[in-house]
């Protein structure tokens, strides 16, 4: 049953895709500016910039282009980057490893840090320790996260110099290190907007009945908490995290560009200065593909957590 | 008294020669850029980027001096003009090499600069334009031309020149130039100080120290004094300046100027302000109408002179580039060769200001918008204080902000009043700033619309005037023709912002904005 969902999820996928190619092809197209002033820069004779125009292609009908588009697309060719002449698929292949490193890592640090705060928080519900984690993240929460991700910076790069400031490193243990900084901005981010979910998630799990029952057939607190509590609780967590990741991916942006890390998020930004069409297209497609599957997965971790979810 | 002075000279010369003696070799400078390079084919682009890391790759004939004045013998060692002005010959220096070790020769440079005179060669091929034919045989070059070019000697040194190796761009896989250019940037082999070695876009390039390099550093040995050099991309200005002051940098571009004198205070920091050829102006619209059929009056040479003189540029120097700045007295900048010292400028003088107002149409004062790059903090300092500063006399701006590609949009259309604008030079000669921004067959004066029969006669007479005297006159009048007209709102020229560690030696950028790590080293 579970393979024939989400094999009709992935068929519905499709038709969804279509319409955002052809949303965001209409909408780079209608930008002021085009692609050969961006790269022509500002003293380019009109010839030189009709020429341009011309070599690329952009001066053929907007259904031809974008017949072509999909044409290429079918046999798997996202075209070519207008200003830096490589195929948009190296680019992205090249990138996007870097995205899907620091959203994993910034999820699993948010996650640690969230789960268990807000069991302690819950735990000790209406204490000092819940008022101090609950106050704490709402302050993360309204910080913009480029100032938290300068104040990180400055202070375990810069002046403890536990931490290099930016950069992507070589190797997997460098890239654990380098991205450990922009990982917790983002993971801080992500662990304000659980807590709170979970706290009270979990405050609702162990006030119910069950939970009364386990204790009273003797089983160890950790293993409720465990067991029945946190399994129970995680289920709107996980819905929350599977919308959040899908905005995390999206939302790289200001960390790459303040800790220098050659992911998407950047690459789509200098794309869209430089209306480099081929990019941004390519690129909004593997934003829409990667959001699709975060939030299929995250329904089917959800019927797996709560068995009573029926996929349909 | 005076043999003290002798003593102290000598001591002095001493000193200094023992210095230039223990220049340290080796090591790897990291160097951080705010973007990264796009394209490195030198003919088929026309991005910073890419043209301020080329030279570091490729080698021209001649090269451009440090002080952005003239030029220098390159990989010709010297270059004779005949005396009709129609022919150049160049001398190749012996031995020289690509850095994989293959021998550049005369056909090579016949090759490339064929290529790049191309005319659909980029948007640069002009000028070469005055070249006819050209002939090559041993060390020996000979450019044919069409008429006597006096910028033939900058246009020779600027990086659309370079020489590339013929057989290795030929063999690079693709179907036609443009193809295989692609191939070959990829992985260029140049005659450079520096040859590329990894690039991983976005994040960051190395450079390697070409070990066939021609010249030779102050120890007699081959340049350049490092191993390598190592571009790394940061974006962000305060993560550049972070990195550097945590010592992961040696150095970083493009320092914000309200930043300068911070790092100047900073004992473990060189921040050096390198001379540019940057010029900052507000560009008028000198149509008599607008785009959408209204009055212009921006269009009144006495509205525009009156603008220029409400502008208090000491004060915007002061604001805006934190003193960094310095007042702009021609279109072109102080260090462009040329450069007429004469010129008055438009000192601030409110009292002139209104006088030609009242002279003028626009007696009530009028609205005016003008253009500025969303995001730009100097740009919206720069606005905000001409708000203030042209309220005195009656205009109100209007600031309307704009991602660049859409302001380039809007003003390709003419679709604008007045818009915010920097000009550097490519080029160690005047003709290509006042190409753009005096004549209106090229792009209608950087799209201002302004026009001048007399500089366009003055323009033309002075690219074929071989005589530096009679040239120099030409552009002082050039200059003050358009100092009356006004087309733009007078500004300052502002530097190049470099901060570098204290250990960094000979590192250079030049006006031009080419990054020179030829002579660069790393003391210990």
């Amino acid at each position: 049953m579970h393979s024939n969902y989400v094999l009709k999820r992935l068929l519905q996928i499709i038709p969804t895709f279509l319409a955002v190619m052809l949303v965001v092809f209409l909408l780079v197209r209608l930008l002021p500016g085009d692609p050969a002033s961006a790269i022509l820069g500002d003293r380019a004779t009109e010839e030189i910039v009709a020429r341009t125009n011309r070599q690329l292609g952009l001066d053929r009908p907007l259904p031809v282009q974008f017949g072509l588009f999909v044409l290429n697309l079918l046999q798997g060719n996202l075209g070519e980057s207008i200003t830096l002449k490589i195929p948009v698929l190296r680019l992205i292949g090249e990138r996007l490893p870097v995205t899907l490193f620091l959203t994993v890592y910034a999820a699993a640090l948010g996650l640690l840090l969230a789960v268990p705060l807000a069991v302690l928080a819950a735990v000790r519900r209406n204490t000092w320790v819940d008022a101090l984690i609950r106050g704490v993240f709402q302050v993360g929460l309204s910080l913009p996260v480029f100032y938290v991700a300068l104040q990180l910076l400055t202070l375990l790069g810069a002046r403890l110099g536990w931490f290099p400031i930016g950069g992507y490193g070589t190797s997997v243990p460098e890239h654990f290190y380098h991205l450990f900084l922009p990982a917790l901005t983002l993971g801080l981010n992500l662990a304000a907007v659980l807590v709170r979910t979970l706290r009270n998630s979990v405050i609702e799990v162990i006030t119910a009945e069950y939970v009364d029952f386990a204790r009273a057939k003797g089983l160890r607190a950790g293993v409720i908490m465990t067991r029945h509590v946190l399994r129970n609780a995680l289920i709107p967590t996980v819905t929350l995290l599977g919308l959040n990741i899908g905005a995390l991916i999206g939302g790289a942006v200001i960390t790459e560009t303040v800790f220098a890390i050659p992911g998407v998020g950047r690459l789509m930004v200098d794309a869209i200065f430089g209306r480099d069409y081929p990019v941004i297209q390519g690129l909004t497609l593997t934003f829409a593909v990667l959001v699709s599957l975060v939030f299929l997965m995250t329904d089917l971790i959800h019927a797996r957590l709560d068995p009573r979810t029926e996929l349909s | 008294m005076k043999r003290l002075t002798r003593a102290s000279l000598t001591l002095v010369a001493a000193l200094t020669c023992s210095q230039a003696l223990a220049v340290t070799r080796g090591g790897q400078l990291v160097y951080g850029r705010y973007a990264d390079s796009l394209f490195l084919d030198p003919v088929l682009n026309d991005a910073n980027l890419d043209i301020w890391i080329l030279t570091n790759l490729y080698d021209t004939l001649l090269q451009p001096t440090n002080d952005g004045k003239g030029v220098q013998p390159g990989l010709a060692s010297r270059f004779v003009v005949s005396k009709d002005g129609k022919a150049m010959t160049l001398t190749l220096r012996p031995g020289l090499k690509f850095a994989d070790g293959s021998p550049l020769t005369a056909q090579d440079v016949k090759w490339s600069l064929d290529r790049a005179r191309q005319p659909d060669a980029g948007a640069w091929s002009s000028s070469l334009a005055s070249i006819s034919s050209i002939t090559a045989s041993g060390t020996t070059v000979t450019l044919n031309l069409k008429t006597p070019d006096p910028t033939l000697p900058a246009a020779l040194a600027t990086f659309n020149a370079a020489i590339m190796p013929q057989k290795l761009f030929t063999a690079a896989p693709g179907k036609n130039d443009a193809e295989k250019a692609k191939a070959f940037a990829e992985k260029p082999i140049g005659s450079g100080p520096f040859v590329l070695s990894e690039w991983k876009r976005g994040s960051y390039m190395v450079l390697k120290r070409n070990p066939y390099y021609w010249k030779k550093g102050e120890d007699g040995k081959a340049l350049p004094y490092l191993d390598s050099v190592r571009f790394e991309i940061i974006p962000d200005d305060n993560t550049r300046i972070l990195k550097l002051q945590a010592g992961e940098l040696q150095g970083a571009e493009f320092i914000p100027l309200s930043r300068v004198a911070e790092l100047k205070a900073n004992p473990r920091v060189n921040m050096t302000l390198f001379p540019s050829t940057k010029v900052n102006n507000i560009l008028m619209n000198n149509r008599p109408t607008l785009k959408d059929g209204t009055v212009n009056p921006l269009s009144d040479v006495k509205v525009r002179q009156a603008l220029n003189y409400a502008t208090n540029k000491q004060a915007l120097i002061q604001v805006v580039t934190y003193g960094t700045g310095k007042e702009m007295k021609s279109y072109m900048s102080s260090t462009t060769p040329l450069f007429d010292a004469s010129q008055k400028g438009y000192p601030y003088d409110l009292a002139k200001a209104k006088a030609l107002l009242a002279a003028s149409k626009f007696k009530n004062g009028f609205d005016v918008t003008v253009l500025a790059t969303s995001g730009s903090a100097d740009d919206l300092a720069l606005l905000t204080a001409l708000q203030q500063m042209w309220s005195a006399v009656g205009v109100r701006l209007k600031i309307e902000q704009l991602d660049a590609a859409t302001k380039t949009a809007r003003y390709r259309a003419n679709d604008f009043q007045m818009r915010t604008a920097a000009w550097t030079n490519d080029i160690n000669d005047p003709s290509q700033i006042t190409s753009y921004y005096a004549l209106y067959s090229n792009i209608e004066s950087v799209h201002t619309g302004f026009r001048s029969a007399e500089i366009d006669k003055l323009f033309a007479q002075s690219q074929q005037e071989t005589s530096r005297v009679k040239r120099a006159s030409q552009y002082r009048t050039i200059q003050s023709l358009y100092l009356n007209a006004a087309p733009i709102v007078y500004l300052y020229e502002t530097p190049y912002p470099v901060a570098l560690a204290k250990n960094v030696r000979g590192f250079v950028q030049i006006p031009l904005g080419n990054n020179i790590f030829a002579g660069a080293s790393l003391e210990k």
